[in-house]
């Protein structure tokens, strides 16, 4: 397996794929990507060390209109 | 200029006491003009999963500088859920203030009180500045207030129900024996209404789908602004004490046609 999830859709990750080449390739750019990985939130001074595994489950959120 | 009143929350200092959500408003642009509009310095976000399909722009953009986002816990239905939105907010940069809601009731939007402490208690650990919202509950205040959050933020009417100040009695007893401000959230549907919840004493009323889904929406955040600033003045400046019966304001000696 050679993939992760990102947001319940399959990803196929680049070799060394980081949280931070992950929001590049998706296009998330914004000063609020946030996100999780496995169940765990991934602090924002790491996006650019945490290498994504195969089998991750990944979860990108963002902040939207609400009250 | 210094603020002679400023509305004070876990030591921070804001010059208004008008807070607003940023939904259902026609467009980014309209929802900026709007916060713009109300001054407000404290606004509310939702935190959702990005939607590869349909996206739109990043709201944090189109916002006024200066202003302070709150985001919110919506769409937690349990005290869980509230925690894991909460800390993923906080690791990817948004402010460590959170908004807590805990929902589980889809058709009225009412908090679960024991959800709500429960996530009170476990984010006040964790070292987030909590603004919990919750059914008008005295009790459940004080308790909220224990567990060390930041504000009370008792409900007026149902979410989005525009029916005002129906808790009135109850927001009133928590007023009185609060000792964090008190914010008024949720049901106000009309300036006057937030003039109301002012003029009992509430430190700050929080709106959205009343400014939102106006007609012109802009205008009735100027409105509100009005509103909240009017019954702030009145509540410091002492209402007078009601009576039953008349009391003349003209002199009741030297009429014209007296005899």
């Amino acid at each position: 397996m050679s993939g992760c999830t990102v947001n319940r859709r399959d990803h196929d990750l680049e070799v060394g794929e980081t949280v931070a080449r992950l929001l590049e390739r998706l296009g998330i750019a914004g000063p609020y990507a946030l996100v999780e990985r496995n169940g765990e939130p991934v602090e924002r001074a790491r996006y650019a060390e945490t290498v994504l595994a195969p089998g991750d489950r990944i979860i990108v959120a963002r902040p939207v209109a609400g009250g | 200029m210094i603020d002679p009143d400023p509305l004070i929350i876990a030591g921070r200092s804001f010059g208004s006491r008008l807070i607003t959500g940023t939904g259902k408003y026609a467009s980014f642009e309209q929802m900026a003009a709007a916060v713009a509009a109300a001054r407000s310095e404290l606004v509310t976000v939702a935190v959702r999963r990005v939607d590869f399909d349909d996206r739109d722009g990043d709201i944090t953009t189109f916002l006024p500088e200066g202003i302070l986002l709150l985001p919110n816990t919506s769409g937690a239905e349990t005290a869980d859920d509230a925690v894991r939105i909460a800390r993923l907010a906080r690791a990817g940069g948004l402010p460590t203030w959170i908004k807590l809601e805990v929902i589980p009731d889809s058709r009225n939007l009412l908090p679960d009180p024991v959800g709500t402490l429960r996530a009170a208690e476990l984010l006040v650990e964790d070292g987030f500045t909590v603004l919990p919202y919750m059914f008008p509950d005295p009790v459940l205040a004080k308790r909220l207030e224990e567990v060390g959050c930041a504000t009370i933020m008792p409900l007026a009417a149902p979410i989005g129900s525009g029916r005002g100040l129906k808790l009135r009695e109850a927001i009133l007893i928590i007023i009185e024996e609060a000792t964090v401000p008190v914010v008024v959230d949720a049901g106000l549907g009309a300036p006057s209404e937030a003039a109301e919840a002012m003029e009992l004493g509430a430190d700050a009323v929080l709106v959205n789908t009343a400014i939102a889904r106006a007609a012109d929406p802009v205008a009735m955040a100027r409105a509100f602004r009005h509103g909240v600033e009017a019954g702030r003045q009145a509540f410091l400046a002492g209402l007078m004490e009601t009576r039953v019966t008349a009391e003349a304001s003209s002199p009741a000696t030297g009429l014209v046609t007296q005899a």
